[in-house]
């Protein structure tokens, strides 16, 4: 009897002790995105380019004027009402001091400056960009190394006169990649919506029952079991050379891309639009038909309508495909990020900007783990809109 | 002379606020068959499984009053639920042989008490199938699934396993009413057999069921035990109108 | 009358066009696996029966069974050899089941039959947020926590390891993406279990940890081991998050646990330069030896799954 008790007792507790292994990996996984990405989580990391950029720049010419400047409330900010513009003193990765600037008054002749590079008109210089050195006609440099605050009261001399303004654009920043990913979405969704939900009506409402149908539906359901980069090869022999040949591409690229992904969320979109036609109450059909209408009516007016909110999920679930999928993006797509985004042109999505980033050397774990905090929060709101949609319908359908 | 092997008395049982059981008191005499009818919900099935505290499985039930196995409180406090259940076997309303052979179906419940001599299982499982009439079926593949045996079959493979258990006394819920009116008379029979060496409590929808096989009979009514006499006297010159309402059919 | 008529024939029509027109359609849908097959064959066959622009074929006997990925330099030799990869992923593979196999399930049966409702329905959303997470963070959160705690307890044991790149890495990533597909299965066929069955065995005297591990769980082997073969294919085709964790070995196999090493899926990832060449070719090889390796094992794990379900009729 007491053995019995025993070998009880140390199978509830490797259950219990297997659920709190369930329990502590999602943990860990959230817990340590968090901690390593939030810090770096801006809304200017949606809109900076990723790659640094080094400007040199000159001022239009300008009037000598007093600029209205906001209340900096920081002892680490410093105003140069001379110019309109506000330096913060800050420190780089590596614990050196650096000059930021805080704000560029709109008027400002910082706001646009005439580039010293060849082949480019003007640039501007925003917040957030730092500040190297200023040269000036007849007075010694502003250099960064010697603080905001020198640099500001150097600035506010009315003597001096700018020569050349030495900043910066320090990137790091995933617009490129956003808008990859969000061309990807609209895309993928409108060469496999229609595609996916009329071969769910076809197979629901019109496909007779024959071998045929059946062959072809086991066909689908095989492509659920595919590996993603299975994907990207039928990618790269199929979808690219097609768009090298059709379009302006001449590598991957983000249609090819697009092609791929709607052949992988296209069972997905098939297998949730199929099951909630069979949900629609076959009483539904036999009243209509037997009203004289056709089965295309009778599908299209009041079936199909029924089986809104199963399209519905179905979008949810393919976009979260959409944003987490890698593998064949990596063939299809390309690996290198981009700031400016073609749709004829390889880029990154966000998945695959983590790849891009965790296979550099050294990888970058901290703007990874923030576009990957990024992504779970994107997926965590379509899950829950997922489950609101089904009860908000659910709820409807009761009334 | 009639010993009493389960006796319940004043018993109240509540699922939340809502009361099944309104005091109830019956005997159980050894070697008896006692039927418990009534109509749908009306307890009887709930009363069942207060004898092997069954109902423990339900978290909101709460069971008051005395209900005794051989003169031990069973809802007493540190008695051992797993030991009664050994000596007071169930046998469900529909057949629930488990997905594996018959042998092992039936040596399911003495392997878990830490029997592993073959030999003794081999016995263990002859004879009950013998006192099942089910031996001559199946004795030349016990090691088949169970799950191939008809519905009949297999409602005898689970009084079968019931028995492996050498229990006092075996509860029935409904047993035949799953099965096909053949399968029924060989497990009326069977039943007829087994109050022999054990002591059996079924519930039943059926009164000529219970006209036929049951000793005693206890009729439920909304949660209250309104008559308990001998199975004759019962059906025959009921004390109350409402029980020969019921078995001469008027009601339920 | 005959308006009448006509009218009836033009909306049986409009069924007729309609019904082919959707017909096409879905033909299309299902040729994709088709192009699959075909043009992943195609081009994956060409290494092995081309001349390779006079570098000469591939050998198929040594692709299959060498353990270096390649002999000489690229573009120049044509000595391919995907044999240890074939083994490294199987091996993986087996590790990753051992682990994710006993957690998803014994989860499982805690939400199914232990967990009071609240915790059962909260747990079950812990799973299905698991089950959302895309791979490439799966690799992130492996090579930001797995490696460096791989590393250090290599170090500690007296082991080399490579910044902590290995094969126990690859197996404990692939293990908890593997861990919330097992648990969802298992709890749906262990819910699924009549509740009879486990009510049988508790009248028997059994206690309930006894009916749960002894009947409960025998009776919803079969979904469960439904659930296995399908993490047990994932494993199979993950890509992103092995190549990152692994190491990328470039022979094996590789059994050591803090050894690095590579699979068919990683390999794949690697190095892509050039679009053409016997460099780019051979990775529809490895394409097609990843797509039999993927069917032949889902062709054995479904007949084991058979014959043990046969066992119960």
């Amino acid at each position: 009897m007491r053995k019995t008790r025993l070998s009880d007792r140390l199978l509830q507790i490797s259950t219990i002790l297997s659920t709190l292994v369930s329990i502590i990996g999602l943990g860990l996984i959230f817990q340590f995105v968090f901690a390593r990405g939030l810090s770096l989580l801006s809304i200017d990391l949606f809109t900076s380019n990723y790659y640094g950029h080094n400007y040199i720049a000159e001022l239009k010419p300008y009037e000598e004027m007093t600029y209205s400047m906001p209340n900096f409330d920081d002892e680490d900010v410093f105003v140069i009402e001379r110019f309109g513009i506000a330096l913060r003193q800050g420190i780089d990765l590596a614990g050196n001091g650096v000059v930021e600037v805080e704000y560029v008054h709109p008027d400002s002749p910082f706001n646009t400056m005439i580039s010293a590079e060849v082949g480019v008109d003007t640039v501007d210089m925003d917040a957030n960009n730092i500040i190297d050195r200023i040269s000036y006609v007849d007075h010694p440099t502003s250099l960064s190394r010697r603080g905001a605050e020198v640099m500001a009261s150097e600035l506010n001399d009315p003597e001096r006169v700018i020569n050349q303004v030495f900043f910066a654009d320090l990137g790091g920043g995933i617009r490129g990649s956003l808008i990859t990913t969000l061309w990807l979405i609209f895309m993928t969704l409108l060469m496999a919506l229609p595609m996916g939900v009329l071969t769910a009506v076809y197979f629901n409402e019109f496909a007779p029952v024959n071998m045929l149908t059946k062959t072809m539906r086991t066909f689908i359901e095989t492509l659920t079991g595919v590996p993603s980069i299975i994907y990207g090869l039928l990618g790269i022999s199929v979808f690219v050379p097609l768009t090298v040949a059709l379009t302006p591409a001449v590598n991957t690229n983000l249609i090819a891309g697009s092609m791929t992904l709607a052949v992988i969320i296209l069972p997905i979109i098939i297998r949730t639009t199929e099951e909630s036609l069979r949900v629609v109450p076959q009483d539904h059909r036999a009243a209509s038909l037997a009203l004289g209408a056709n089965k295309t009516q009778t599908t299209f007016k009041v079936v199909l309508p029924q089986a809104t909110q199963g399209i519905l999920t179905s979008t949810f679930l393919a976009i979260g495909r959409i944003i987490g999928e890698s593998a064949a993006l990596i063939f299809v797509l390309g690996a290198i990020v981009r700031d400016r985004v073609s749709i004829f042109e390889q880029s990154t999505s966000l998945a695959v900007h983590i790849w891009s980033m965790m296979t550099d050397e050294p990888a970058n774990i901290a703007l990874s783990s923030t576009i990957a905090l990024l992504i779970l929060a994107v997926v965590l709101i379509l899950n829950v809109s997922i489950k609101l949609s089904v009860y908000l319908f659910e709820k409807r359908g009761k009334q | 002379m009639m010993e009493k092997v389960i006796s319940v008395e004043n018993c109240d049982l509540f699922y939340g606020d809502f009361q099944a059981l309104k005091d109830v008191s019956l005997p159980i005499y050894r070697h008896k068959v006692t039927a418990l009818i009534g109509p749908s919900g009306c307890g009887k099935s709930t009363f069942l499984r207060t004898l092997n505290r069954m109902n423990d499985l339900i978290a909101s039930c709460k069971v008051k009053g005395s209900i005794q196995f051989n003169h031990e409180e069973t809802y007493g406090n540190g008695y051992d639920v797993i030991e009664l259940r050994k000596k007071v076997g169930m046998v469900f309303q529909k057949p629930n042989p488990f997905p594996m052979s018959i042998f092992d179906n039936i040596a399911f419940g003495p392997r878990q008490q830490g029997l592993k001599d073959k030999v003794k299982l081999k016995e263990i499982v002859e004879k009950a199938l013998k006192q099942a009439a089910l031996w001559d079926e199946v004795h030349d593949r016990l090691n088949q699934s169970a799950l191939a045996l008809s519905g009949g079959q297999q409602q005898r493979l689970c009084i079968a396993r019931a028995i492996a258990m050498e229990p006092e006394v075996i509860l029935m819920d409904e047993p035949t009413s799953a099965l096909d009116p053949i399968a029924t008379q060989k497990i009326e029979n069977l039943i007829e057999e087994l109050k022999k060496d054990y002591t059996i409590v079924i519930v039943t929808h059926s009164m000529q069921q219970a006209a036929r096989i049951s000793d005693y009979t206890a009729f439920f009514y909304m949660g209250e035990l309104l008559e308990f006499d001998d199975t004759k006297t019962l059906f025959v010159s009921p004390k109350l109108k409402q029980t020969e309402d019921y078995v001469t059919g008027r009601f339920g | 009358m005959t308006s009448k008529t006509s009218n009836k024939t033009s909306l049986s029509q409009t069924d007729t066009i309609v019904t082919n027109a959707l017909m096409v359609l879905a033909l299309i849908a299902s040729s994709f696996i088709i192009m699959i097959a075909v043009f992943i064959t195609a081009q994956g066959i060409l290494p092995l029966i081309t001349n390779n622009r006079g570098l000469g074929s591939v050998n198929l006997w040594h692709f299959l069974t060498d353990t270096v990925w390649l002999r000489g330099d690229y573009f120049v030799s044509t000595v391919y050899g995907a044999g240890f990869l074939i083994v490294n992923t199987l091996y993986i593979a087996l590790l990753t089941v051992l682990l994710s196999f006993p957690v998803g399930v014994l989860t499982a049966l805690f939400i199914a039959r232990i967990a009071p409702r609240p915790i059962a329905a909260a747990m079950r959303t812990i799973i299905e947020l698991l089950a959302s997470v895309p791979s490439i963070v799966f690799g992130l959160v492996g090579v930001g926590l797995f490696l460096p705690l791989i590393y250090n307890l290599a170090r500690s044991l007296g082991f080399n390891s490579a910044g902590g790149y290995s094969v126990l890495g690859t197996v404990f990533v692939l293990a908890l993406m593997s861990i919330p597909t097992i648990t969802a299965v298992a709890e749906v066929s262990i819910r699924q279990v009549d509740e009879s069955l486990a009510q049988a065995a508790l009248a028997l005297g059994a206690t309930p940890t006894q009916a749960n591990f002894k009947i409960v769980l025998l009776a919803a082997k079969s979904g469960i081991f439904s659930g296995v073969i399908l993490a047990v294919g994932r494993s199979l085709g993950e890509a992103t998050a092995v190549a990152l964790v692994s190491g990328n070995a470039r022979s094996g196999p590789s059994f050591g646990l803090f050894q690095t090493t590579a699979t068919i899926t990683s390999t794949l990832l690697q190095g892509l330069k050039e679009t053409v060449g016997i460099d780019y070719d051979i990775r529809f090889t490895l394409g097609i030896l990843l797509m039999i390796v993927i069917l032949l094992t889902n062709a054995a794990l479904n007949f084991v799954k058979r014959k043990v379900g046969n066992q119960d009729a």
